[in-house]
């Protein structure tokens, strides 16, 4: 009867049975921590939410982004004007817990459900703060703009809010390109 | 000889520059008469239409209505000429001594249209460069000074965000009305806006000052390349011809100062009306 080969007596086994249950434990806890972590599935807003704060609340407050990203996306999928609420109550929530700054909050809420912009915001004048960067603005602002299409248009249904959005961008670059030339001739 | 390859002369203006171009920058002019200050409604106070600004406005849109008294006669008997013209079956058959009279006679005509346009571009740059500078200083100070980014949406949005439904002027482009009637209709209009929000005043002050700036740059090289168009066609005169050019440049003068037709794509239309949100979030700006 051939005994199993002794790990004493073969290095090269133990050093392979050794590497493979390393890599056991790690798929293991890759699993575990991909079942915590996980998207959201459900297409309901309300149940989605409330895996998204479990998620949050066990730790996977790193992949916020990929979370508020997944609930607009489901949110898309029933548009209406109480959404808007219920993406405000989570930010809320979040910055009660520490998981975003309450900066953060407000800035995400505003840039998505707001008319207004956070990318034009600052406490300097126009000639000296806005017009040398005026350009990396606009571009800002309408990479703002697409973010408002999906919180107003797509997630919240609000034609009228999404519509004073765009006016606002348009009229600010008319604004800007005329008050920067203004500017410029004082330089 | 077809009328349209016609090679006596060219249109001597570079295309930049040709009357129906310059011209439509008149028609910006529109935007124009103002009250002597204005207020947001519950916002900054912006004073972009000072008493001195409004004088300017006014002698430019003086000039504009001088010029188009001056060029409505001119502009009918154009109209009787050119219909003539065509109903005398002239277009290619330019060598008949009738039509060689009359197409002098519609040449002399536009000769009479260019130096009353000539005559009146002077004052035209004059106002159109005073008004320039005056609102350059009042956009600088008002709203380059003394307003941050934020303060500047808000001024543009309004501080009572639902109250959105005022008419707002349509600008950059012609109305398919007489120049004066647009003066009146924007006199009354900036007038309106002293009571109600300073908002529309941004926008309009921006709109008139970017196109004084294009409209003077237009008029200085229009100036210099009217007095070859003038020698080109007391040239074109002893040919007897009517070009394509000329009709084009007839319908451009008429389309601004009598108001035809044009597409229309304002800047700043109404804004649809708005109904106040149900919710408001606590982390709203």
């Amino acid at each position: 009867m051939n005994e199993a080969p002794s790990l004493k007596h073969s290095p090269h086994a133990a050093a392979l049975l050794a590497a493979a249950l390393v890599l056991m434990g790690c798929n293991s806890q890759n699993t575990r921590s991909d079942t915590q972590c996980a998207m959201p599935e459900s297409r309901s807003l309300e149940t989605a939410t409330q895996d998204v704060r479990r998620a949050l609340e066990g730790g996977c407050e790193e992949r916020f982004d990929d979370y508020w990203q997944r609930l607009l996306a489901i949110a898309e999928g029933d548009p209406r004007p109480q959404n808007k609420q219920h993406f405000s109550e989570l930010l809320v929530w979040a910055s009660e817990r520490g998981l975003v700054s309450r900066r953060q909050a407000q800035s995400l809420y505003n840039r998505y459900f707001n008319v207004k912009f956070v990318s034009l915001m600052g406490e300097y004048s126009n000639c000296a703060y806005t017009c040398p960067t005026k350009d990396k603005v606009m571009s800002r602002m309408e990479q703002e703009l697409a973010d408002k299409e999906q919180g107003l248009l797509r997630v919240s249904a609000d034609r009228e809010g999404y519509s004073r959005a765009d006016r606002l961008y348009q009229e600010t670059e008319l604004v800007l390109e005329a008050t920067c030339r203004a500017c410029d001739t004082a330089r | 000889m077809q009328l349209q390859r016609s090679t006596a002369w060219r249109w001597p203006f570079p295309t930049p520059v040709r009357p129906p171009v310059w011209l439509a920058s008149f028609c910006m002019l529109a935007v124009s008469l103002g009250p002597a200050g204005a207020t947001a409604a519950d916002g900054p106070t912006i004073r972009l239409f000072p008493t001195t600004v409004l004088e300017d406005i006014q002698q430019t849109g003086q000039a504009a209505k001088n010029l188009e008294t001056g060029l409505q006669d001119v502009i009918a008997r154009l109209d009787q000429q050119q219909q003539l013209y065509r109903e005398s079956k002239c277009e290619g058959a330019e060598d008949d001594p009738g039509c060689a009279r009359i197409a002098r006679q519609l040449g002399a005509t536009y000769l009479e249209m260019l130096d009353v346009m000539g005559g009146q571009l002077p004052e035209m740059e004059r106002t159109v460069n005073n008004t320039h500078a005056s609102l350059q200083k009042r956009l600088r100070s008002e709203l380059g000074q003394k307003m941050s980014p934020w303060t500047l949406q808000e001024t543009l949005l309004g501080q009572r965000e639902g109250g959105a439904g005022q008419a707002r002027p349509g600008l950059r482009g012609r109305s398919g009305m007489r120049l004066s009637d647009r003066f009146r209709q924007y006199y009354q209009l900036v007038a309106h806006s002293r009571d109600s929000s300073g908002r529309s005043l941004a926008v309009i002050a921006s709109d008139i000052y970017l196109d004084m700036r294009e409209a003077s740059d237009l008029i200085a090289r229009t100036r210099e390349e009217i007095n070859r168009a003038r020698l080109m066609e007391q040239l074109n005169q002893s040919f007897g011809l009517v070009t394509p050019e000329m009709q084009e440049v007839v319908a451009g003068v008429k389309s601004i100062l009598f108001g035809e037709e044009e597409v229309y794509a304002p800047i700043a239309g109404p804004p649809p009306l708005t109904e106040p949100q149900a919710y408001e979030s606590p982390l709203k700006l």
